[in-house]
């Protein structure tokens, strides 16, 4: 099997990009994963509904809908575009953009089923042991939470390192700049590159079995 | 022994359609709330460490404000330093005993008089999952001590263990009691552990308290009606164990000049134990020689008479013992009973229960 440096590419930018959505997207997961999962607030219904929405819409909608926000002309593209004079439509930023916004569910709701699972009365117990709240977080839920955040994280990464529909729409299918793994299979079914084809599809099978077997091994006893 | 620290409660807080309301000044060492599960124990302990607010009130710990709704101060628990031993344990399952116990301890350096009172540095680096109930209680108790807490709260400390373990641990609460010179709340519906332990026991019954005073008086006290809403036993007794017999199956106690005759238990003679006996499970005979299988006939006489909706509740002196005696009304006007008659109590022996819970 000969893999073509076109195919590693997208294979690399594809990790790259997951492994950057990840480390973006972890700090506000986790707030937003504790919000949902251990206070109520009003809006909290309204808060989850946002968060989770990518998940249901279909991922073209998404993708369009963020298209219509970074465009040159959109309410955070137009923004961005006057200050920096950068475009962010069809470039790698917007691929983890919308990768971001895609798997940010997964994540969440793995961080929230983590800390859900973790007793308040443990938590409590700490508090009137001296511990004030971000030490509670720090030292007892996190820890306690933490199959159910690697399993988020692993869920999310994976999805990020599969997501098409957001992706073609924001970002493009532009060879060596925005194409992705999925973006590569399509063009090369496009193309009737059947031999490719096979590679890619290949590849991402045991890439997703590796991070699904990496999942079932930290969240599982 | 060094004065306690005087501890005010007075709230109130709501939780659905339960509410709980106390009004009371905890004066003693160790202070005990006695109340069957729902009737806001564990509500009131919250709400004094703090992870509850109550809904308006104040709680002061000696000159020093916790909560008062008026002023809007609420001290958060963390600042609260009160020491919390939970009936469940809610030790750090992901930490070993020795970093539970470091765990709220002001110099983490230093080793805890805790440990050794509660006589578990063997135990030190065992996880959680691989302690008996009796062990995770102890740690718990040296946990919440290594805090160097202001005060103890426990919350049914014992109601997860059974009788031996319980036994075993309540020498460890004494010592606790002697070697610490902090008040203890203490939350239970265990007679015999508020007996034991307390200085001044709390009768908590539907978010109120509804009586208070020495343990032992007021237990025994002629109002039934505050034990009978505790546990709906209506006559406990304190009486010294003069025979057990074990091939018959029998320990008698003595109550007066009288015998009474129970199930056998293993006791040394000369104890003094509590027993319970039901109201409905007396009953009054006007004659004393009877040919029927009860064990037990006590001579008395009739103090008082109550007829309420359904029965009619006859307070009988016996020895100087208040028994109440639940019966019918047309039982009552068959035997023409009356103030000053004099009756005989008849009661099974296996009727009359111990209190130990």
């Amino acid at each position: 099997m000969r893999i073509t440096p076109a195919e590693i590419a997208a294979l690399s930018l594809s990790i790259k990009v997951a492994l950057f959505s990840l480390v973006i997207m972890f700090p506000p997961g986790l707030l937003v994963g504790w919000l949902l999962a251990k206070r109520t607030f009003p809006g909290k219904a309204f808060l989850n509904t946002l968060v989770m929405c990518p998940l249901v819409l279909p991922p073209i909608v998404s993708g369009y809908v963020l298209l219509i926000l970074f465009g040159r002309h959109g309410f955070i593209g137009g923004f961005i575009y006057q200050i920096f004079g950068i475009e962010i439509v069809f470039s790698q930023v917007a691929v983890i953009i919308a990768v971001s916004i895609i798997s940010f569910p997964l994540l969440v709701r793995g961080i929230v089923t983590g800390m859900e699972s973790v007793p308040l009365e443990l938590e409590n117990a700490a508090r009137t042991l001296g511990a004030s709240p971000l030490k509670v977080f720090w030292t007892i839920t996190f820890p306690l939470a933490y199959r159910g955040i690697v399993g988020g994280t692993i869920l999310g990464f994976s999805k990020s390192l599969g997501e098409f529909g957001a992706t073609i729409m924001v970002a493009g299918n532009i060879p060596d700049k925005t194409q992705t793994m999925a973006l590569a299979i399509f063009s090369a079914v496009h193309l009737g590159e059947d031999a490719s084809v096979y590679r890619l599809v290949f590849i991402s099978t045991v890439v997703a079995f590796i991070a699904l077997w990496l999942t079932e091994r930290f969240t599982l006893r | 022994m060094v004065e306690s620290t005087k501890i005010r409660l007075d709230f109130r807080k709501s939780l659905g359609s339960f509410t709980l309301a106390v009004d009371c000044t905890l004066e003693t060492k160790v202070s005990a709330f006695l109340g069957v599960s729902g009737s806001g124990k564990s509500t009131l302990l919250n709400c004094v460490s703090g992870t509850l607010t109550p809904d308006e009130g104040e709680i002061a710990f000696g000159d020093e404000i916790l909560y008062a709704s008026a002023s809007k101060i609420n001290v958060p628990p963390e600042k609260r330093r009160f020491g919390y031993v939970f009936q469940e344990g809610y030790l750090f399952p992901h930490l070993t005993v020795a970093q539970n116990i470091r765990y709220g301890q002001p110099n983490p350096r230093k080793s805890s008089d805790a440990v050794d009172v509660l006589e578990i540095s063997e135990l030190l680096q065992r996880y959680p999952n691989e302690l008996s109930g009796g062990q995770r209680q102890r740690v718990a108790i040296a946990r919440a001590l290594a805090m160097e807490p202001r005060m103890l709260l426990m919350d049914e400390p014992l109601a997860a263990l059974d009788s031996a373990l319980k036994d075993r641990i309540i020498p460890y609460l004494h010592h606790v009691k002697e070697v610490f010179e902090i008040p203890i709340l203490y939350i239970t519906h265990a007679f015999s552990e508020a007996m034991t332990l307390a200085d001044e026991a709390f009768l908590i019954a539907d978010g109120e308290i509804v009586a208070s005073g020495e343990p032992h008086r007021l237990l025994t006290a002629p109002s039934a009606m505050p034990i009978a809403q505790l546990t709906g036993v209506e006559n406990i007794l304190f009486l010294p164990v003069t025979a057990s017999d074990k091939a018959r199956g029998l320990t008698v106690l003595e109550i007066g000049n009288q015998s009474l005759m129970i199930p056998y238990i293993d006791i040394k003679i000369g104890e003094v134990v509590p027993v319970a006996i039901r109201a409905e499970d007396i009953i009054i005979s006007l004659e004393p020689n009877l040919s029927i299988s009860a064990r037990n006939v006590l001579p008395g006489k009739i103090r008082n008479l109550d007829v309420k909706n359904d029965r009619t509740w006859v307070s009988i002196l016996v020895e100087r013992h208040h028994l109440a005696v639940k019966i019918t009304h047309e039982a009552r006007e068959q035997l023409q009973l009356r103030e000053g008659l004099a009756v005989y109590c008849v009661i099974k022996a296996s009727a009359i229960n111990l209190m130990w819970d």
